[in-house]
């Protein structure tokens, strides 16, 4: 029988804090082992942070590897600007961030250009070395490695709105009152301010008039009070599996790929045709750029991770991974591009992949993108 | 099983000399002791409130906390062409007719636990409590599976040869069921104490000079069991006010409400001073409220003192 009395229990108490004491700089570990050998922190999208892209890793070097995914860019960007530049050690955004953003901003820090070069080499064509979206503004320096990407317009239930129809359209769809009611929103508000610009047929990359704002806040209004339902990727697939809505605002590969490997081929991403895009283009591409962050502690295991996923399977795992499906940039290198399958494939709607592409602008910044969001914020207030 | 042994009470004689008065004045061993986790708990609980109020005073959409002080934040949430008003009404619209709901339909469940279903109590208030158990986001998914077109309910109902199920989702009437599923244990518990405090003997005396039930209901039970009712309401409203995945999820954001657009300042818009100014007036509306509610409650009442 255990006898507890007020002296043991603070003897008890007196070794816990000097146990706590002598172990003080474990607390500390960042200081303590300045090389940060085993330790690997990544902020993401989802996908990088799956279990199947990271366990591998995990197991080679025997670091503690953490990831925390992300759904939106600015966010990321800011977790970096409040102080945790000395967190992190990879991110992992979209194309234009890390070279008119991050590098400027001294967020991010150079890849060493003679180890990364000849990845690009056994990437698709269009990525092929100096990759715009991978170099910094003058070409003078590799600030990160592509690997995902797809097209990112809408989404249509083709038994209901066909494929040629949608693409023919376009945004159009959306003015249609006779659509009102019958299709959703996904919550993605920097593409959504992207789409409420090209509904309105004006180009979201530049800086716009009062007109142009006027124009976008009317029809943010209307095509807000006319969805059905705004929602995430999960709701959206739902929706449209079950009949609730026909197509859904913001969408592509990336967010119906789950629902089209789950048997659901009659969903698709639709790039339109013709747009208000430059070129005439009529759809946004986005591309993922994972850079090194400027972190004075930066781990060794970034760069082996960047060039870990460059790998054929690993980049085969990145593109399956958990949550959502995409193509990879490593598709160019036939070892990569033969462990896909064919449902894989169709998951990630290669079949017009390349024509989509060559129909949309790549995503870029919006220069007065904060007073848009907060009009569109507005508008989507005045559904209820 | 463990003794404990217990030091006797300290003798309470008059400190007597300098050295006594200190050791008098100084804090127990045990309140020593906990003093390290006191301060822990105390930073943790107080650090984000500051952030928060100190971002509130922040240039709007930058990082420049404590360094910048404005009421820009503030003037913008009071500008009269500022839509946010719309959210903050929803919020405590729904919350007000939340907790009206749950007081009409707790009552009943309550009283049935205290005098209906006897050793059965127990069990059905598991029931009640077991739902918690279970993430909020998953209950509501799992709610639209059941409402949602060919769903657990349409797809039956055509199953059956019927015309199908309503249509219910992505509603604000879909969101407001759904704050009243969510919240139904944290009205039922306190009610269901409150119920109890009322002393059998005194209800037994009403009827016997010969009180009718709605006599009795209006004049002894409510009463008594009212301070029980009250903090079920104030828990509800205050949770309630703060609820967003019932109007995302269930109600597909066909309206918004207060705790969702303090959310998109902070991600979408980036622009945690106008975030952390709704949410300290978001705060300080609840906190008002409840230190109002806590006023005209007695407390010695409800936990029997008197």
């Amino acid at each position: 029988m255990a006898h507890i009395s007020r002296r043991s229990v603070l003897q008890g108490m007196g070794a816990g804090l000097g146990a706590l004491a002598a172990a003080g700089p474990l607390f500390n570990a960042n200081k303590a082992f300045a090389a940060r050998e085993k330790e690997l922190n990544i902020l993401c999208w989802e996908g990088y942070n799956s279990a199947q892209v990271l366990d591998p890793f995990r197991s080679q070097t025997g670091a503690t590897v953490k990831a925390e995914s992300l759904t939106n860019d600015p966010t990321m960007i800011n977790r970096l600007r409040a102080g945790e530049i000395n967190t992190w050690d990879l991110i992992n955004v979209n194309n234009p961030w890390a070279r008119k953003v991050m590098l400027p901003e001294k967020l991010i820090k150079p890849l060493p250009k003679a180890e990364f070069e000849p990845f690009f080499a056994k990437m698709m064509p269009e990525f092929k070395w100096p990759y715009k979206w991978a170099m910094s503004e003058d070409g003078s320096e590799l600030i990160g490695m592509a690997q995902r990407f797809g097209p990112y317009s809408f989404v249509v239930n083709t038994d209901k709105v066909s494929r040629k129809t949608a693409e023919d359209t376009g945004w159009d769809l959306f003015n249609d009152p006779a659509l009102a009611g019958k299709y959703g929103i996904l919550e993605s508000d920097d593409w959504n301010v992207f789409n409420i610009f090209i509904i309105a047929g004006i180009d979201p990359f530049k800086v716009h008039t009062p007109d142009e704002f006027a124009k976008f806040e009317e029809t943010a209004k209307r095509v807000f009070k006319g969805a059905k339902l705004i929602g995430d990727i999960a709701s959206m697939n739902q929706a449209l599996i079950s009949g609730e809505i026909d197509l859904h605002m913001t969408g592509g590969t990336y967010s119906v790929s789950p629902a089209r490997a789950d048997g659901h081929p009659n969903l698709r991403g639709i790039t339109p045709l013709r747009g208000p895009l430059p070129g005439g283009k009529g759809g946004i591409a986005w591309i993922e750029i994972t850079s090194t962050v400027n972190n004075p502690n930066l781990s060794p295991l970034a760069l082996d991770f960047l060039k870990y996923v460059q790998g054929p399977e690993v980049a085969h795992t990145v593109a399956f991974a958990e949550g959502t499906f995409n193509p990879v940039a490593q598709m160019g290198n036939k070892a990569c591009f033969d462990l896909f399958t064919k449902d894989e494939l169709d998951a990630i709607q290669w079949d017009s992949l390349q024509e989509e592409m060559d129909r949309s602008a790549e995503y870029d910044i919006v220069p007065d993108y904060d007073k848009a969001l907060d009009l569109m914020n507005a508008a989507k207030r005045l559904r209820g | 099983m463990a003794d404990l042994a217990i030091a006797p009470p300290r003798q309470e004689a008059a400190p007597e000399g300098a050295a006594q008065l200190r050791h008098a004045r100084m804090l127990s061993v045990g309140a020593r002791c906990a003093l390290p986790v006191a301060l822990l708990l105390g930073i943790g609980f107080l650090a984000p409130l500051v952030a928060i109020f100190g971002y509130a005073f922040a240039t709007p959409r930058s990082f420049d906390v404590f360094t910048s002080f404005t009421l820009a934040n503030f003037a913008t949430l009071f500008d009269t062409t500022n839509t946010v008003w719309l959210s903050f009404f929803w919020s405590c619209g729904l919350a007000l007719l939340t907790v009206a709901i749950l007081a009409v339909v707790a009552y009943p469940i309550a009283y049935g636990l205290n005098l209906v279903f006897g050793r059965w109590s127990a069990l059905i208030s598991v029931f009640f409590v077991f739902p918690l158990f279970v993430s909020e986001n998953v209950r509501l998914y799992g709610w639209v599976l059941f409402f949602i077109k060919n769903g657990v309910l349409d797809g039956t109902l055509k199953w059956l040869g019927l015309a199908g199920g309503p249509e219910v989702l992505y509603s604000p009437g879909i969101t407001l069921f759904g704050m009243v599923y969510t919240y139904l244990p944290f009205m039922l518990f306190p009610m269901t104490l409150g119920l109890a405090l009322v002393p059998r003997d005194l209800v037994d005396a009403a009827r016997d000079l010969g009180a009718g039930r709605l006599f009795i209901w209006r004049e002894i039970e409510l009463p008594l069991a009212m301070p029980g009712i009250l903090i079920g309401m104030l828990l509800t409203f205050v949770l309630a006010i703060g609820a967003t995945a019932e109007a995302k999820i269930l109600g597909g954001q066909s309206i918004i409400v207060i705790s969702h657009d303090i959310e998109i300042a902070f991600t979408y818009s980036q622009n945690w001073p106008l975030g952390s100014a709704l949410a300290v007036l978001v705060t300080f509306f609840i906190g008002a409220l409840t230190l109002f509610a806590l006023s005209k409650l007695d407390l010695d009442r409800m936990l029997g003192r008197r």
